[in-house]
Protein backbone atom coordinates (compact mmCIF):
# COMPACT_ATOMS: atom_id res chain seq x y z
CA UNK A 1 0.00 0.00 0.00
CA UNK A 2 0.93 3.45 -0.86
CA UNK A 3 1.26 5.67 1.61
CA UNK A 4 -0.58 8.60 0.39
CA UNK A 5 -3.41 6.57 -1.09
CA UNK A 6 -4.12 5.62 2.52
CA UNK A 7 -4.41 9.29 4.00
CA UNK A 8 -7.81 9.37 5.83
CA UNK A 9 -7.69 13.12 5.75
CA UNK A 10 -10.91 14.34 7.31
CA UNK A 11 -9.46 17.37 10.20
CA UNK A 12 -8.17 20.21 9.10
CA UNK A 13 -4.93 19.79 11.11
CA UNK A 14 -4.21 16.44 9.35
CA UNK A 15 -5.47 18.31 5.74
CA UNK A 16 -3.08 21.06 6.19
CA UNK A 17 -0.20 18.93 6.99
CA UNK A 18 -0.69 16.62 4.13
CA UNK A 19 -1.95 19.19 1.63
CA UNK A 20 1.61 19.08 0.00
CA UNK A 21 1.73 15.58 -0.31
CA UNK A 22 -1.95 15.16 -2.00
CA UNK A 23 -0.85 17.58 -4.53
CA UNK A 24 2.30 15.61 -5.27
CA UNK A 25 0.15 12.17 -5.02
CA UNK A 26 -2.19 13.79 -7.31
CA UNK A 27 0.34 14.64 -9.84
CA UNK A 28 2.08 10.93 -10.17
CA UNK A 29 0.98 9.33 -13.23
CA UNK A 30 -1.37 6.37 -12.56
CA UNK A 31 1.16 3.72 -13.21
CA UNK A 32 3.51 4.33 -10.35
CA UNK A 33 0.45 4.52 -8.53
CA UNK A 34 -0.42 0.54 -9.57
CA UNK A 35 3.13 -0.17 -8.72
CA UNK A 36 2.38 -1.59 -5.77
CA UNK A 37 1.57 -4.40 -6.78
CA UNK A 38 -1.83 -4.28 -4.64
CA UNK A 39 -5.35 -5.37 -6.83
CA UNK A 40 -7.22 -2.28 -7.78
CA UNK A 41 -10.00 -2.04 -5.13
CA UNK A 42 -6.47 -2.02 -2.35
CA UNK A 43 -6.17 1.50 -3.47
CA UNK A 44 -9.18 2.56 -2.11
CA UNK A 45 -8.78 5.10 0.95
CA UNK A 46 -8.03 3.80 4.42
CA UNK A 47 -10.77 5.63 6.86
CA UNK A 48 -9.53 4.26 10.60
CA UNK A 49 -11.84 2.30 12.19
CA UNK A 50 -14.16 1.66 8.98
CA UNK A 51 -14.60 -1.38 6.49
CA UNK A 52 -15.07 -1.04 3.05
CA UNK A 53 -18.12 1.40 3.30
CA UNK A 54 -19.58 3.80 0.35
CA UNK A 55 -17.75 6.76 0.44
CA UNK A 56 -20.03 9.45 -0.15
CA UNK A 57 -17.03 12.36 0.90
CA UNK A 58 -13.81 12.09 2.82
CA UNK A 59 -13.30 16.15 3.69
CA UNK A 60 -15.77 16.11 5.35
CA UNK A 61 -16.28 12.06 6.11
CA UNK A 62 -19.91 10.57 4.79
CA UNK A 63 -19.63 7.54 4.78
CA UNK A 64 -22.31 5.24 3.87
CA UNK A 65 -23.57 2.10 4.83
CA UNK A 66 -23.23 -0.69 2.28
CA UNK A 67 -27.13 -2.63 2.19
CA UNK A 68 -25.65 -5.77 2.97
CA UNK A 69 -24.28 -5.08 5.82
CA UNK A 70 -27.68 -4.45 7.51
CA UNK A 71 -27.75 -8.26 8.38
CA UNK A 72 -27.52 -7.93 12.05
CA UNK A 73 -29.63 -6.35 14.52
CA UNK A 74 -27.08 -4.25 16.12
CA UNK A 75 -24.54 -2.94 13.75
CA UNK A 76 -20.92 -2.91 14.36
CA UNK A 77 -18.89 0.16 14.16
CA UNK A 78 -16.88 -0.06 11.59
CA UNK A 79 -20.22 -0.85 9.36
CA UNK A 80 -21.95 2.02 10.95
CA UNK A 81 -22.19 4.61 8.58
CA UNK A 82 -20.51 8.56 9.06
CA UNK A 83 -22.50 11.86 8.92
CA UNK A 84 -19.98 15.06 9.17
CA UNK A 85 -21.51 18.23 8.16
CA UNK A 86 -17.16 20.12 8.65
CA UNK A 87 -14.18 19.05 10.05
CA UNK A 88 -13.86 16.35 12.85
CA UNK A 89 -12.41 18.31 15.72
CA UNK A 90 -8.29 17.86 15.45
CA UNK A 91 -7.72 16.51 18.26
CA UNK A 92 -9.71 15.60 21.43
CA UNK A 93 -8.12 14.30 25.03
CA UNK A 94 -10.41 12.02 27.07
CA UNK A 95 -8.42 14.16 30.16
CA UNK A 96 -9.43 17.75 29.24
CA UNK A 97 -12.51 17.35 27.58
CA UNK A 98 -15.68 19.55 29.20
CA UNK A 99 -18.93 19.99 28.81
CA UNK A 100 -20.60 22.82 29.98
CA UNK A 101 -24.20 23.18 31.13
CA UNK A 102 -25.66 26.46 31.07
CA UNK A 103 -28.67 29.03 30.20
CA UNK A 104 -32.17 28.73 31.94
CA UNK A 105 -30.66 26.73 34.76
CA UNK A 106 -30.15 27.04 38.52
CA UNK A 107 -26.31 26.43 39.01
CA UNK A 108 -23.92 25.86 35.90
CA UNK A 109 -22.12 22.92 35.65
CA UNK A 110 -18.73 21.95 34.05
CA UNK A 111 -18.63 17.77 33.63
CA UNK A 112 -15.42 16.55 33.03
CA UNK A 113 -15.38 12.95 31.50
CA UNK A 114 -14.96 11.43 35.06
CA UNK A 115 -17.99 12.85 36.20
CA UNK A 116 -20.47 11.68 33.29
CA UNK A 117 -19.56 8.25 34.22
CA UNK A 118 -20.35 9.06 37.42
CA UNK A 119 -23.86 9.55 36.62
CA UNK A 120 -25.89 6.11 36.76
CA UNK A 121 -25.43 4.66 33.30
CA UNK A 122 -28.29 3.52 31.17
CA UNK A 123 -27.85 1.80 27.37
CA UNK A 124 -30.14 2.62 24.79
CA UNK A 125 -30.50 0.51 21.67
CA UNK A 126 -31.51 3.28 18.74
CA UNK A 127 -31.84 2.90 14.52
CA UNK A 128 -29.65 6.47 14.17
CA UNK A 129 -30.99 7.39 10.38
CA UNK A 130 -29.40 10.56 8.72
CA UNK A 131 -32.58 12.87 7.87
CA UNK A 132 -31.09 12.66 3.99
CA UNK A 133 -31.60 8.93 3.77
CA UNK A 134 -32.81 8.43 0.39
CA UNK A 135 -31.85 11.74 -1.02
CA UNK A 136 -30.63 10.08 -4.02
CA UNK A 137 -34.09 8.72 -5.00
CA UNK A 138 -35.67 12.35 -4.55
CA UNK A 139 -37.11 13.55 -8.26
CA UNK A 140 -36.58 16.02 -9.45
CA UNK A 141 -33.11 15.86 -8.16
CA UNK A 142 -32.03 17.73 -4.82
CA UNK A 143 -28.64 19.33 -3.57
CA UNK A 144 -26.77 17.48 -0.93
CA UNK A 145 -24.53 14.26 0.03
CA UNK A 146 -26.19 11.68 -2.63
CA UNK A 147 -27.16 9.39 0.03
CA UNK A 148 -28.93 6.00 -1.48
CA UNK A 149 -30.11 3.43 1.43
CA UNK A 150 -27.54 2.91 3.76
CA UNK A 151 -26.79 6.44 6.43
CA UNK A 152 -28.66 4.56 8.89
CA UNK A 153 -27.48 1.80 11.67
CA UNK A 154 -28.31 0.61 14.59
CA UNK A 155 -26.20 0.62 17.77
CA UNK A 156 -26.10 0.22 21.86
CA UNK A 157 -25.61 3.45 23.27
CA UNK A 158 -24.63 4.41 27.10
CA UNK A 159 -23.67 7.30 29.22
CA UNK A 160 -26.34 9.04 31.82
CA UNK A 161 -29.11 10.45 31.01
CA UNK A 162 -29.53 14.24 29.68
CA UNK A 163 -32.60 14.09 32.54
CA UNK A 164 -30.41 13.45 35.49
CA UNK A 165 -27.60 16.02 34.34
CA UNK A 166 -30.28 18.64 33.62
CA UNK A 167 -31.82 17.86 36.93
CA UNK A 168 -28.90 18.59 39.02
CA UNK A 169 -28.38 22.01 37.27
CA UNK A 170 -31.52 22.56 37.79
CA UNK A 171 -33.85 23.98 34.75
CA UNK A 172 -36.15 26.71 35.28
CA UNK A 173 -39.66 27.18 34.49
CA UNK A 174 -38.52 29.23 32.00
CA UNK A 175 -36.42 26.72 30.09
CA UNK A 176 -38.34 24.77 27.51
CA UNK A 177 -35.69 23.84 24.60
CA UNK A 178 -31.97 22.29 24.87
CA UNK A 179 -29.52 23.27 23.02
CA UNK A 180 -26.60 21.31 21.79
CA UNK A 181 -23.03 22.39 20.57
CA UNK A 182 -20.34 20.10 18.74
CA UNK A 183 -16.99 20.42 18.59
CA UNK A 184 -16.95 20.65 14.61
CA UNK A 185 -14.46 22.49 13.30
CA UNK A 186 -15.97 24.91 10.54
CA UNK A 187 -14.50 26.11 7.71
CA UNK A 188 -14.58 29.62 5.53
CA UNK A 189 -17.97 31.36 7.59
CA UNK A 190 -20.01 28.29 7.92
CA UNK A 191 -22.37 28.72 11.16
CA UNK A 192 -21.06 26.27 13.82
CA UNK A 193 -22.89 23.21 14.49
CA UNK A 194 -25.43 23.79 17.10
CA UNK A 195 -29.39 22.00 17.33
CA UNK A 196 -31.83 21.98 19.82
CA UNK A 197 -34.51 19.75 20.93
CA UNK A 198 -37.62 20.49 23.30
CA UNK A 199 -37.64 20.11 26.91
CA UNK A 200 -39.89 17.24 26.58
CA UNK A 201 -37.39 14.97 24.47
CA UNK A 202 -34.66 16.50 26.39
CA UNK A 203 -36.00 14.94 29.62
CA UNK A 204 -36.95 11.96 28.19
CA UNK A 205 -35.57 8.67 29.88
CA UNK A 206 -34.32 8.12 26.65
CA UNK A 207 -32.75 10.37 25.77
CA UNK A 208 -28.19 10.12 26.80
CA UNK A 209 -25.13 12.06 26.95
CA UNK A 210 -23.44 8.88 25.77
CA UNK A 211 -20.01 8.12 26.02
CA UNK A 212 -20.26 4.50 24.53
CA UNK A 213 -20.78 2.53 21.63
CA UNK A 214 -21.11 -1.08 21.40
CA UNK A 215 -19.64 -1.53 24.72
CA UNK A 216 -16.91 0.42 23.81
CA UNK A 217 -15.76 4.21 24.00
CA UNK A 218 -17.22 6.40 21.17
CA UNK A 219 -14.68 6.21 18.29
CA UNK A 220 -13.69 9.94 16.77
CA UNK A 221 -15.97 9.67 14.00
CA UNK A 222 -19.32 8.80 16.43
CA UNK A 223 -18.34 11.63 18.46
CA UNK A 224 -15.78 11.36 20.92
CA UNK A 225 -15.77 11.31 23.86
CA UNK A 226 -19.44 12.31 24.20
CA UNK A 227 -22.33 13.13 22.18
CA UNK A 228 -25.97 13.43 22.69
CA UNK A 229 -28.11 10.70 21.78
CA UNK A 230 -31.83 11.71 20.83
CA UNK A 231 -33.30 8.41 19.80
CA UNK A 232 -36.14 7.74 17.31
CA UNK A 233 -34.94 11.19 16.18
CA UNK A 234 -33.04 12.53 12.77
CA UNK A 235 -29.21 11.91 12.90
CA UNK A 236 -28.42 15.38 13.28
CA UNK A 237 -30.19 15.96 16.60
CA UNK A 238 -27.43 13.58 18.22
CA UNK A 239 -25.22 15.86 18.31
CA UNK A 240 -21.21 15.11 18.45
CA UNK A 241 -18.14 16.13 20.01
CA UNK A 242 -20.93 17.80 22.62
CA UNK A 243 -19.27 20.80 24.29
CA UNK A 244 -22.03 22.85 25.39
CA UNK A 245 -25.84 21.90 26.49
CA UNK A 246 -27.61 25.04 27.17
CA UNK A 247 -31.38 25.25 28.51
CA UNK A 248 -33.17 28.11 26.35
CA UNK A 249 -36.21 29.86 26.72
CA UNK A 250 -36.88 29.42 22.77
CA UNK A 251 -35.92 27.06 20.01
CA UNK A 252 -32.64 27.94 18.59
CA UNK A 253 -32.79 29.07 15.25
CA UNK A 254 -29.65 29.25 13.48
CA UNK A 255 -28.36 27.62 10.59
CA UNK A 256 -28.67 23.61 11.31
CA UNK A 257 -32.19 24.61 12.62
CA UNK A 258 -33.30 27.30 10.08
CA UNK A 259 -33.14 26.63 6.98
CA UNK A 260 -31.70 23.37 7.98
CA UNK A 261 -33.26 20.47 8.68
CA UNK A 262 -37.01 21.62 8.16
CA UNK A 263 -39.77 19.94 6.16
CA UNK A 264 -43.51 21.21 4.72
CA UNK A 265 -45.75 21.50 6.65
CA UNK A 266 -48.35 20.10 3.45
CA UNK A 267 -47.35 18.16 1.15
CA UNK A 268 -45.96 19.93 -2.17
CA UNK A 269 -45.63 19.42 -5.98
CA UNK A 270 -42.08 17.58 -6.65
CA UNK A 271 -40.04 20.95 -7.72
CA UNK A 272 -41.89 23.34 -5.97
CA UNK A 273 -40.10 25.75 -3.80
CA UNK A 274 -41.23 25.78 0.32
CA UNK A 275 -41.51 29.49 2.15
CA UNK A 276 -39.71 28.75 4.84
CA UNK A 277 -42.60 29.76 7.45
CA UNK A 278 -44.58 26.96 5.79
CA UNK A 279 -42.15 24.64 7.15
CA UNK A 280 -41.29 23.01 10.76
CA UNK A 281 -38.37 21.31 12.54
CA UNK A 282 -37.69 17.68 11.69
CA UNK A 283 -38.06 15.86 14.83
CA UNK A 284 -38.86 12.06 14.67
CA UNK A 285 -37.76 9.37 12.05
CA UNK A 286 -41.03 7.83 9.83
CA UNK A 287 -41.83 4.39 8.79
CA UNK A 288 -39.65 2.58 6.49
CA UNK A 289 -38.12 -0.99 5.59
CA UNK A 290 -35.31 -1.77 3.75
CA UNK A 291 -34.62 -5.15 1.56
CA UNK A 292 -30.96 -6.51 2.46
CA UNK A 293 -30.95 -9.80 1.34
CA UNK A 294 -31.44 -10.66 -2.04
CA UNK A 295 -28.70 -7.32 -2.98
CA UNK A 296 -29.86 -5.33 -6.01
CA UNK A 297 -28.82 -7.05 -9.24
CA UNK A 298 -28.63 -10.12 -7.45
CA UNK A 299 -28.32 -13.12 -9.87
CA UNK A 300 -29.84 -16.39 -7.20
CA UNK A 301 -29.48 -20.00 -8.26
CA UNK A 302 -32.31 -21.50 -5.79
CA UNK A 303 -36.01 -23.10 -5.60
CA UNK A 304 -36.31 -21.09 -2.64
CA UNK A 305 -35.07 -18.47 -1.15
CA UNK A 306 -34.88 -16.23 2.49
CA UNK A 307 -35.49 -12.07 2.00
CA UNK A 308 -34.33 -10.38 4.76
CA UNK A 309 -34.37 -7.07 6.00
CA UNK A 310 -34.67 -4.26 8.43
CA UNK A 311 -37.86 -2.23 9.76
CA UNK A 312 -37.72 0.81 11.80
CA UNK A 313 -40.13 3.73 12.54
CA UNK A 314 -38.43 6.28 14.86
CA UNK A 315 -40.55 6.52 18.08
CA UNK A 316 -43.09 4.05 16.96
CA UNK A 317 -43.67 -0.03 16.93
CA UNK A 318 -42.77 -1.64 13.51
CA UNK A 319 -46.23 -3.95 13.78
CA UNK A 320 -45.86 -5.38 10.03
CA UNK A 321 -43.78 -6.13 7.19
CA UNK A 322 -45.09 -6.76 4.01
CA UNK A 323 -43.02 -8.42 0.98
CA UNK A 324 -44.15 -8.66 -2.84
CA UNK A 325 -42.46 -10.64 -5.09
CA UNK A 326 -44.48 -9.81 -7.89
CA UNK A 327 -43.97 -6.13 -8.65
CA UNK A 328 -46.79 -5.25 -6.01
CA UNK A 329 -49.70 -6.77 -6.83
CA UNK A 330 -49.92 -9.02 -4.20
CA UNK A 331 -48.35 -8.60 -0.54
CA UNK A 332 -47.30 -11.06 2.25
CA UNK A 333 -46.85 -10.60 5.68
CA UNK A 334 -42.76 -11.39 6.53
CA UNK A 335 -41.68 -12.92 10.22
CA UNK A 336 -40.50 -10.52 12.32
CA UNK A 337 -37.08 -11.14 14.42
CA UNK A 338 -37.18 -11.47 17.92
CA UNK A 339 -34.89 -8.84 18.64
CA UNK A 340 -36.49 -5.82 19.91
CA UNK A 341 -36.10 -2.29 21.52
CA UNK A 342 -37.94 0.66 21.61
CA UNK A 343 -35.78 2.91 19.29
CA UNK A 344 -34.08 0.40 17.63
CA UNK A 345 -35.10 -1.30 14.15
CA UNK A 346 -36.61 -4.78 13.37
CA UNK A 347 -35.09 -7.41 11.66
CA UNK A 348 -37.51 -9.81 9.07
CA UNK A 349 -37.66 -12.77 6.94
CA UNK A 350 -39.91 -14.44 4.40
CA UNK A 351 -38.77 -17.48 2.56
CA UNK A 352 -40.12 -17.44 -1.54
CA UNK A 353 -40.70 -19.90 -3.88
CA UNK A 354 -40.46 -18.23 -7.17
CA UNK A 355 -42.85 -19.75 -9.76
CA UNK A 356 -40.29 -19.81 -12.67
CA UNK A 357 -36.86 -18.62 -13.85
CA UNK A 358 -36.57 -15.14 -14.57
CA UNK A 359 -36.72 -11.58 -13.36
CA UNK A 360 -38.03 -10.10 -10.23
CA UNK A 361 -38.69 -7.42 -8.36
CA UNK A 362 -38.87 -7.75 -4.61
CA UNK A 363 -40.70 -4.77 -2.63
CA UNK A 364 -40.93 -4.43 1.18
CA UNK A 365 -43.66 -2.45 2.96
CA UNK A 366 -43.27 -1.53 6.78
CA UNK A 367 -46.19 -0.31 8.68
CA UNK A 368 -46.16 0.94 12.48
CA UNK A 369 -47.94 1.53 16.09
CA UNK A 370 -49.19 5.00 14.82
CA UNK A 371 -50.83 3.79 12.05
CA UNK A 372 -48.51 5.13 9.14
CA UNK A 373 -47.61 2.99 6.37
CA UNK A 374 -44.11 3.42 3.66
CA UNK A 375 -46.05 4.75 0.49
CA UNK A 376 -45.26 4.06 -2.91
CA UNK A 377 -43.82 7.39 -3.60
CA UNK A 378 -42.02 9.52 -0.71
CA UNK A 379 -43.48 13.18 -0.07
CA UNK A 380 -40.71 14.98 -1.99
CA UNK A 381 -39.24 18.29 -0.74
CA UNK A 382 -36.47 20.85 -1.37
CA UNK A 383 -33.70 19.14 0.55
CA UNK A 384 -34.44 15.81 0.08
CA UNK A 385 -35.42 14.52 3.72
CA UNK A 386 -37.32 11.31 5.31
CA UNK A 387 -37.16 9.58 2.10
CA UNK A 388 -39.54 6.05 2.97
CA UNK A 389 -40.51 4.48 -0.26
CA UNK A 390 -41.64 1.21 -0.72
CA UNK A 391 -38.57 -0.38 -0.67
CA UNK A 392 -37.44 -2.48 -3.93
CA UNK A 393 -34.94 -4.10 -5.41
CA UNK A 394 -34.52 -5.85 -8.97
CA UNK A 395 -32.89 -9.65 -8.98
CA UNK A 396 -32.77 -12.48 -11.61
CA UNK A 397 -33.45 -16.38 -10.52
CA UNK A 398 -32.85 -19.40 -12.21
CA UNK A 399 -34.49 -22.70 -10.27
CA UNK B 1 11.03 -16.03 -22.77
CA UNK B 2 10.33 -15.85 -18.98
CA UNK B 3 11.09 -12.49 -18.25
CA UNK B 4 8.95 -11.43 -21.67
CA UNK B 5 6.04 -13.18 -19.96
CA UNK B 6 5.97 -11.86 -16.92
CA UNK B 7 6.82 -7.75 -18.68
CA UNK B 8 3.18 -8.63 -20.79
CA UNK B 9 1.95 -9.95 -17.35
CA UNK B 10 2.57 -6.48 -15.92
CA UNK B 11 0.91 -4.28 -19.11
CA UNK B 12 -1.80 -6.39 -18.51
CA UNK B 13 -1.86 -6.09 -14.70
CA UNK B 14 -1.07 -2.23 -15.14
CA UNK B 15 -4.26 -1.80 -17.80
CA UNK B 16 -6.61 -3.31 -15.45
CA UNK B 17 -5.96 -1.06 -12.95
CA UNK B 18 -8.26 2.49 -12.76
CA UNK B 19 -4.92 4.83 -12.22
CA UNK B 20 -3.78 3.38 -15.24
CA UNK B 21 -7.29 4.21 -17.51
CA UNK B 22 -7.36 7.11 -19.94
CA UNK B 23 -11.07 7.25 -17.89
CA UNK B 24 -11.14 10.94 -16.59
CA UNK B 25 -10.93 10.58 -13.07
CA UNK B 26 -15.23 10.82 -12.30
CA UNK B 27 -14.29 12.17 -8.50
CA UNK B 28 -12.33 15.38 -9.62
CA UNK B 29 -13.57 18.43 -11.63
CA UNK B 30 -13.65 18.48 -15.00
CA UNK B 31 -11.37 20.13 -17.13
CA UNK B 32 -12.81 23.51 -18.40
CA UNK B 33 -11.91 27.15 -18.29
CA UNK B 34 -13.04 26.90 -14.86
CA UNK B 35 -11.81 24.17 -13.79
CA UNK B 36 -9.32 26.06 -11.73
CA UNK B 37 -11.34 28.68 -10.51
CA UNK B 38 -13.82 25.85 -9.23
CA UNK B 39 -10.98 23.93 -7.61
CA UNK B 40 -9.82 27.19 -5.10
CA UNK B 41 -14.27 28.21 -4.79
CA UNK B 42 -15.22 24.74 -3.91
CA UNK B 43 -11.99 22.51 -2.82
CA UNK B 44 -10.54 24.66 -0.42
CA UNK B 45 -13.12 23.93 1.94
CA UNK B 46 -14.36 20.58 1.33
CA UNK B 47 -13.29 17.57 -1.59
CA UNK B 48 -14.44 17.58 -4.99
CA UNK B 49 -17.11 14.16 -4.92
CA UNK B 50 -19.45 16.64 -2.84
CA UNK B 51 -19.70 19.03 -6.05
CA UNK B 52 -19.67 16.03 -8.51
CA UNK B 53 -22.16 13.96 -6.88
CA UNK B 54 -24.77 16.34 -7.34
CA UNK B 55 -27.38 16.33 -10.52
CA UNK B 56 -29.13 20.09 -10.07
CA UNK B 57 -30.72 22.22 -12.76
CA UNK B 58 -29.43 26.06 -13.40
CA UNK B 59 -31.32 27.81 -10.57
CA UNK B 60 -30.54 24.69 -8.12
CA UNK B 61 -26.90 25.44 -8.97
CA UNK B 62 -27.16 29.14 -8.61
CA UNK B 63 -28.48 28.70 -5.06
CA UNK B 64 -25.98 26.40 -4.29
CA UNK B 65 -23.24 28.94 -5.61
CA UNK B 66 -24.35 32.02 -3.85
CA UNK B 67 -25.19 29.92 -0.35
CA UNK B 68 -21.35 29.03 -0.77
CA UNK B 69 -19.72 32.13 -0.88
CA UNK B 70 -21.91 33.29 1.41
CA UNK B 71 -20.30 30.73 3.57
CA UNK B 72 -17.06 32.17 2.45
CA UNK B 73 -16.20 30.19 -0.91
CA UNK B 74 -13.22 32.57 -2.63
CA UNK B 75 -14.45 33.74 -6.26
CA UNK B 76 -14.71 36.92 -7.68
CA UNK B 77 -17.83 38.25 -8.63
CA UNK B 78 -17.46 38.57 -12.33
CA UNK B 79 -16.75 34.26 -12.42
CA UNK B 80 -20.25 33.71 -10.57
CA UNK B 81 -22.08 33.41 -13.85
CA UNK B 82 -19.18 30.80 -15.44
CA UNK B 83 -19.33 28.93 -12.16
CA UNK B 84 -22.39 28.79 -12.58
CA UNK B 85 -22.78 27.36 -15.88
CA UNK B 86 -19.63 25.44 -15.31
CA UNK B 87 -21.48 23.24 -12.64
CA UNK B 88 -24.72 22.78 -14.50
CA UNK B 89 -23.29 22.11 -17.76
CA UNK B 90 -21.25 19.56 -16.06
CA UNK B 91 -23.40 18.04 -13.84
CA UNK B 92 -27.21 18.38 -14.69
CA UNK B 93 -30.30 16.01 -13.68
CA UNK B 94 -29.79 14.16 -16.59
CA UNK B 95 -26.20 13.02 -16.08
CA UNK B 96 -26.05 9.56 -14.83
CA UNK B 97 -25.72 9.49 -11.23
CA UNK B 98 -22.26 9.50 -9.88
CA UNK B 99 -21.05 5.86 -8.55
CA UNK B 100 -19.26 6.53 -5.14
CA UNK B 101 -16.23 4.40 -4.18
CA UNK B 102 -15.62 2.10 -1.50
CA UNK B 103 -13.37 2.76 1.48
CA UNK B 104 -10.65 0.06 2.13
CA UNK B 105 -10.71 -2.99 4.17
CA UNK B 106 -9.55 -2.79 7.63
CA UNK B 107 -9.69 -5.64 10.04
CA UNK B 108 -12.37 -5.45 13.01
Amino acid sequence: MIEWNGLAVNSRRQFLKHASMTVAAAALPGLLRAASGEPAHENATVVKGKDRMIVRSVRFLDLEMPPEYASSWITPVPHFFVRNHMFEPASVKAREWKVSVSGEVENRLTLTLADLNKFEQHSVVNTIECAGNGRAFQSPKVPGIQWQRGAVGTARFRGPRLADILQRAGVKSSGKHVMFRGLDEVPGNVPPFIRSIPIEKATDRGTLVATHMNNASLIPHHGFPARALVPGWIGSASCKWLTEIKVLDKEFDGNFMKPGYRFPNQPVAPGAAVAPEDTHPLTALNVKSMIVTPGEGQHVKARALEIHGVAWAGEADIVKVDVSTDGGTTWSPAALGNEQSRYAWRLWSHRWQPPTSGDYVIMSRASDSQGRVQPETAAWNPSGYLYNAIDKVKIHVEI
Amino acid sequence: MLRYKFSVLWIVIFAALPGFSAEPDSTALPAGAMQNKARTACTTCHEASIVVQQRLNKAAWTKEVDKMVKWGATLNASDRDALIEYLSSNFPPEKAPYVAPRSARSKH
